[in-house]
């Protein structure tokens, strides 16, 4: 039966070699590889959820009168979009939960690219030939704040319509078009009605388009130049050991997506996530507090609280405060994150080919540097989350502020120094772990019988290792 | 290929976790047609997931270790340098083809460039001219003050340290009309002369938009006098001015001009004496 | 449940007569000998007034360095202050906070007409009825002119200058209608003008509503909304997913 099948596609698509190729093709299952599955099965689940939440959602700021079952709200003058999410949430039967599981799917999906990220970074698995593939990645994060973005200010409660004005104004803030921009993406003077269609279609088909499309080329790229992967008895350079497709490893990975999602079903019946009907509507003379972007934003909201009352003006022209912490910093941060690869390269002189991944301590430098960037991130975070954690540790927030002034110029650079002493220290003391120790395996003789070996680290793998020893980072 | 040895309790352990699977699903399908209710939809349907999740990665685990890892070769064989060669002499070839008639290319390049150019210009659709709107607001000279639900504001209305948000007469609700309204004790505000011109008996309004980044002003310290922005936090000085004192908004709250009119009735002189909200390029 | 029910119809029967008494001060020079019973009351907190008040605020009410004066501030703010155990301080020097409430009823009573017999002036203890006010109203009025500072779900916020906008679950109806009329702190008052009784019957209903509803979508994590949420997300769902699949793929 199924060879039938295989010989009819290979008569018109001539795809028996590729899909031979493809079912054995061998996977490494180190566990902290699967991250990206996760991020992917995620991103899946919030299409799915997404589906259902379309065909409920009313994309219109126009206004109505509330009559739904949520008392507080009754007969209170709110705009379409409100008034179906509420709906959604009150009236369409498993829709509360389905909206929940999306919200969470994106925080989920956000959190898992981030932890994906930054285990490439740390083992350099973005070195030649996978620059592309992590350049690809960095457009996926930005794309993938930007599905977020747009999604949390879909409903049009009252702390969406905030964070929706603090874009406007950022836009604003750009010099020589920031006006014209600002006017022409949100359709006039803040809030104009055409906003929030506008954010609907980018939401549900120009973003998840473009993040498919990445999507699409990165795991091309990462299907084709193969995975890299952890030193190991009998591992080479140009070979690639690991568990064929099919079966294990489609199992294996089918299990990931299951996971995933149970843990956002979990998440979506058992946590409440922005409880809009609590914030109201949206009103333009009103705000709520705690006003917080959603986790991913947070450190571009930290950045806002804690940069100086500064302005530029220049010419008879004002070059608004928010300009240099809400876009031009950004930019800095993602152009640097997408470059990285040529940067390290450059400055390490290393042009070669890497198919190991390297752990941390190889590569000191850059370690130090990714430590030293995810403390200033946090630190960020907190920034953007200081009036909560003021009430929660009672502090003055004012003076936290102090604090948090300090640690983000502080905090990253001992960060960074500690980490590389701990690498450097950990490659000196000549306990070189990054040699898997040779291990005892079972093999079937001829005989029927077993027979015990160790595996020697092949030369190729000390090779490698001397290669990556002189690599990018070494001081 | 001889079929791999029994392994009683994993199998039975896969078993159990695909029968839970099976029944919560079940339980979903009753919950749905009784209704549904949030929580245990969640459950039920993290543990129908779960559950096939689970019993496959122990089937990928424990039922298939005797299926053997393999090692593959990355690469195809790198090309040879006369295949690269050839590679690079094709598309050579072709692009010399097409510059060799240089007029014709630059006839070409010519119109892309304006066809791309000019498919730029619909973009223009999407929002009227900004014009100068940023630079006024709805209020007017006599406009009176009315509260969001359109109540008139009389010199009554406040009682010191009291705050209320105000839009003029017509335009309640306007966003980038919203003003506060604050009153403080007399003889505490130390505003320039037409700044203390256009706050009676201690009444003084501002704009509510915060300078920094927009955000509606929602916080009034009325023991400070200051007002404080939920979103980042930037506090300006009530009494002086609207100065900003901390935080990152780097200008003042534009000051609304009002007096006290017929029957108490509060009136705006005028329009902010600024451009509300945060800077813009343009902003004179 | 209903013991509390029974002690607030009490105490309101109690403030009732007190307004009676405060209305009376104004009459004061033509009332006749005051009764026995009020005399006994005035007289208990005068003693009270001493022991725990005199200290900060002064023997006539008239402030010390170490606190402001009373004068002008009125029944309602007095009873706020006791009724929630912000007062008395244990030292001037701290904040005042919600804490465990020093004095009973019957003493509060004694000090706030004590209080009123020596300080005129400010707002009467409000008689709030959250039964009587209308619930969206209520919702409407309290996302308008509370929710910048307490937080939309009225769980509290810090808003600066050293001050946290406490949460108010544990308020009730009267304490919510006295801190709308008093403006405890930095809070700004609001006075008839701006919400009328029935709005602050109507916020009352919606802040008490508030306190077992609005939590459909399951556990309420604080209601401080996305640092919550980003937590949770990073904490049970990326852990749970860093958990599974630690086990699902193996170890090289």
């Amino acid at each position: 039966m199924l060879r039938r099948a295989v010989q009819e596609l290979d008569e018109r698509l001539d795809g028996t070699s590729f899909l031979r190729q493809s079912l054995r093709k061998a996977f490494p299952t180190d566990w902290s590889f699967l991250l990206g599955e996760v991020t992917l099965y995620a991103f899946v689940l919030l299409i799915l959820t997404g589906i259902f939440l379309t065909f409920f959602y009313v994309a219109s700021s126009a206004p109505t009168t509330y009559r739904g079952p949520y008392a507080p709200l009754q007969g209170q003058s709110v705009s379409q979009a409100y008034d179906s999410v509420l709906r959604i949430s009150f009236e369409v039967r498993s829709g509360l939960v389905m909206r929940q599981m999306h919200h969470w799917a994106a925080l989920v999906f956000m959190w898992s690219m981030v932890a994906h990220l930054v285990r490439v970074f740390f083992t350099g698995a973005f070195r030649k030939p996978r620059e592309i593939t992590w350049a690809i990645g960095v457009a996926l994060l930005v794309g993938g704040i930007a599905a977020g973005f747009t999604g949390y200010s879909l409903p049009d409660d009252l702390l969406s319509g905030t964070g929706l004005r603090i874009i406007y104004s950022a836009v604003l803030s750009i010099p020589f078009a920031g006006t014209w921009l600002a006017f022409l993406f949100f359709g006039g003077e803040f809030p104009a009605s055409e906003l929030i269609p506008r954010l609907f279609i980018l939401h549900v088909l120009l973003i998840p388009l473009l993040l498919l499309t990445l999507l699409g080329a990165h795991l091309t790229l990462v299907w084709h130049q193969t995975h890299t992967q952890h030193r190991g008895p009998g591992k080479t350079e140009d070979t690639v050991t690991g568990t064929p497709v099919w079966p294990r490893f489609a199992l294996k990975s089918a299990a990931v997506a299951l996971f995933t999602w149970a843990v956002v079903a979990l998440l979506g019946g058992l946590f409440q996530i922005n409880p809009i009907w609590l914030y109201g509507g949206f009103v333009p003379y009103e705000a709520p507090s705690p006003a917080q972007p959603d986790f991913y934003a947070g450190w571009l909201e930290g950045i806002l609280r804690l940069w100086p009352n500064w302005e530029l003006h220049l010419f008879g022209h004002t070059v608004g405060n928010l300009f240099f912490p809400a876009v031009v910093l950004p930019g800095i941060v993602f152009t640097i994150l997408a470059l990285w690869p040529s940067l390290e390269a450059r400055v390490a002189g290393d042009h070669g080919v890497h198919n190991f991944a390297q752990r941390p301590r190889e590569a000191p430098l850059r370690s130090a540097l990714g430590a030293a960037g995810i403390t200033w991130f946090v630190v960020l975070m907190l920034a953007g989350s200081n009036d909560v954690l003021a009430k929660y540790l009672q502090v003055e927030v004012d003076r936290l502020n102090t604090w948090l002034k300090l640690f983000v110029f502080v905090l990253p650079p001992v960060a960074g120094f500690v980490t590389f002493r701990i690498c450097r220290d950990l490659r000196r003391k000549g306990t070189r772990p990054i040699r898997a120790p040779s291990r005892v395996t079972f093999a079937r003789t001829a005989a029927g019988g077993f027979e015990e070996r160790a595996d020697p680290p092949s030369a190729s793998d000390e090779r490698a290792e001397r290669a990556a020893d002189a690599g990018p980072g070494a001081p | 290929m001889s079929s791999p040895a029994p392994r009683r309790p994993a199998e039975r352990a896969i078993g159990a976790c695909f029968a839970l699977s099976f029944l919560a699903a079940v339980g979903l399908i009753i919950l749905y047609a009784a209704g549904g209710q949030t929580q245990v939809e969640g459950t039920l349907l993290a543990v129908a997931l779960g559950g096939i999740g689970a019993g496959l990665a122990v089937w990928a685990k424990r039922l298939m270790d005797h299926l053997p890892d393999e090692t593959q070769p990355r690469h195809q064989p790198a090309p040879t340098d006369a295949e690269l060669d050839s590679a690079a002499d094709t598309m050579e070839t072709g692009l010399e083809e097409i510059r060799r008639r240089r007029f014709l290319f630059r006839m070409l390049v010519a119109a892309g460039a304006a066809l791309g150019f000019a498919a730029l210009f619909p973009i223009r659709s999407l929002g009227r001219a900004p014009g100068d709107s940023l630079e006024s607001t709805r209020w007017t000279p006599g406009a009176r003050l009315v509260t969001a639900q359109g109540d008139l504001v009389t010199d009554a209305t406040l009682e010191t340290d009291s705050f209320i948000t105000v839009f003029p007469e017509g335009s309640a609700g306007s966003a980038d009309s919203q003003a506060v309204l604050i009153r403080v004790a007399p003889g505490l505000l130390r505003l320039s002369p037409t700044g203390m011109a256009g706050a009676p008996e201690g009444l003084v309004a501002y704009s509510k938009i915060c300078t920094h980044a927009g955000c509606p002003l929602g916080l009034y310290l009325a023991e400070e006098h200051q007002l404080r922005c939920p979103c980042h936090q930037s506090t300006f000085d009530v009494l002086d001015g609207a100065k900003p004192v901390y935080g990152p908004a780097p200008k003042p709250l534009p000051q609304l001009p009002i007096v006290v009119g017929v029957d108490g009735v509060l009136e705006a002189t005028g329009d902010f004496d600024r451009p509300v909200g945060p800077s813009f390029w343009d902003e004179s | 449940m209903s013991a509390r029910t029974e002690a607030r119809v009490l105490s309101r029967i109690l403030r009732v007569g007190l307004l009676l008494a405060i209305a009376g001060q104004i009459a004061w020079s033509f009332r006749p000998a005051p009764s026995r019973a009020d005399t006994d009351q005035l007289r208990q907190g005068q003693r009270l007034f001493e022991a725990s008040c005199s200290t900060c605020h002064g023997l006539n009410a008239q402030g010390t360095q170490n606190g402001p004066t009373l004068q002008g501030v009125g029944p309602a703010a007095v009873d706020f202050m006791l009724s929630t155990g912000r007062m008395p301080l244990s030292n001037p020097g701290v904040e005042p906070a919600r804490q465990r409430v020093t004095f009973t009823r019957e003493q509060m009573d004694a000090i706030i007409a004590y209080v009123a017999s020596i300080a005129s002036g400010g707002p009467a203890i409000p008689d709030v009825r959250p039964n009587e006010g209308d619930l969206p109203t209520g919702a409407a009025l309290f996302l308008a002119n509370c929710a910048a500072c307490h937080g939309a779900g009225a769980s509290g916020d810090s808003v600066g200058g050293g001050q946290i906008a406490p949460p108010l679950n544990p308020a009730d109806a009267t304490q919510i209608g006295e801190a709308i009329r008093v403006g405890p702190g930095v809070m700004p008052p609001f006075s008839e003008h701006t919400l009328s009784g029935s709005d602050v019957n109507a916020i009352a209903r919606y802040l008490l509503w508030l306190r077992d509803h609005g939590d459909e979508g399951g556990l309420q994590l604080g209601r401080v909304g996305a640092v919550a949420e980003g937590l949770v997300a990073a904490v049970v769902g990326l852990g749970l997913m860093l958990l599974a699949i630690r086990l699902t793929g193996s170890k090289t």
